[in-house]
């Protein structure tokens, strides 16, 4: 199932331009698939950068705006773009250039994908 | 509390002197006083006569627990987050954990899997946008490439096959 998952994600991965990476992780950052190509920021997948989205997403939840549903941080060279999906979070890092849009629109194409590993990860 | 409903409906018999379940047990408190005898009742007394009518106290522990635990749930508080960083070895063994899992189950019928594609010259590019709006070639390389393309067009038309000496030859076999 990983080598499918991975090629699926490849797939999408070249339909973005300058998306460099697509990482579903659990709730700590420990990834699960990755697909990343070589212009990727080793920093951008460190288990302690990506598990503090799930401690943003839970407070943003309280702000009195309902469920937060997706995460957008720009930076000077690289935007990060992250979706909580429980209990995963499925993160892309592409870079400033990069259309969000396309990368906020993979969201979609990857629900199945998701519902798959949902069901094949978590004891019944 | 038996007098939830006493205010809902004005009923005559609430003139009477006999307190019954619609009576008012505050209406007009100073010129009853005298004419209207209503039994106070202590509330320890109450509470044993009807255990059920009010809530446990392990009920209101709960209830009170419920509504902190609710209330710290609403609170945001950032400084009380910290970094939970993971330890090397536990990142390492649930990479192990979620890999086995992952390898155990086959890919087979899920929707997601693409069908291969026949192979095709024409493919999707990521951002045609940027393609369509690139800046067009200069007038003097499209008429090169036009100048050049009708040469070889013209040198491939003229390519021939000439004939020099026959193609099947008698071999000397002794």
């Amino acid at each position: 199932m990983v080598e499918e998952m991975k090629k699926f994600l490849t797939s999408l991965l070249h339909k973005v331009e300058g998306l460099y990476c697509i990482a579903i992780t659990d709730r700590d950052g420990v990834p699960m698939v990755k697909v990343t190509n070589d212009k990727m920021p080793e920093m951008a997948v460190r288990p302690s950068f990506l598990s503090t989205f799930a401690m943003a997403t839970d407070q943003g939840s309280k702000l009195g705006l309902g469920l937060n549903k997706s995460v957008i941080c720009m930076y000077s060279s690289y935007q990060v773009v992250q979706f909580p999906y429980l209990p995963f979070i499925v993160s892309f890092v592409a870079s400033t250039k990069c259309n969000t849009g396309h990368i906020l629109a993979l969201d979609r194409s990857l629900q199945e994908l998701l519902t798959d590993l949902k069901r094949t990860v978590i004891e019944p | 509390m038996g007098c939830c409903f006493s205010s809902c409906r004005e009923d005559d018999s609430s003139e009477n002197a006999d307190p019954n379940e619609r009576t008012h047990l505050l209406a007009d408190p100073v010129s009853n006083i005298n004419t209207l005898h209503i039994q106070r009742v202590h509330s320890d007394d109450f509470l044993s006569q009807y255990p059920n009518s009010l809530p446990e106290k392990t009920d209101q522990i709960s209830a009170l627990n419920r509504i902190l635990q609710e209330t710290a749930n609403n609170v945001i508080d950032v400084a009380a987050l910290g970094a939970h960083n993971l330890e090397q070895h536990e990142y390492v063994e649930r990479m192990k954990h979620y890999t086995q899992k992952l390898q155990t189950v086959a890919a087979v019928s899920h929707k997601w899997v693409q069908p291969r594609a026949n192979p095709c010259l024409l493919v999707d590019i990521p951002a045609p946008d940027s393609l369509l709006a690139a800046a067009p070639i200069s007038p003097s390389d499209y008429v090169l490439i036009k100048s050049t393309a009708k040469k070889a067009t013209l040198a491939l038309d003229d390519l021939k096959v000439e004939h020099k000496e026959d193609l099947v030859v008698p071999f000397n076999i002794p």
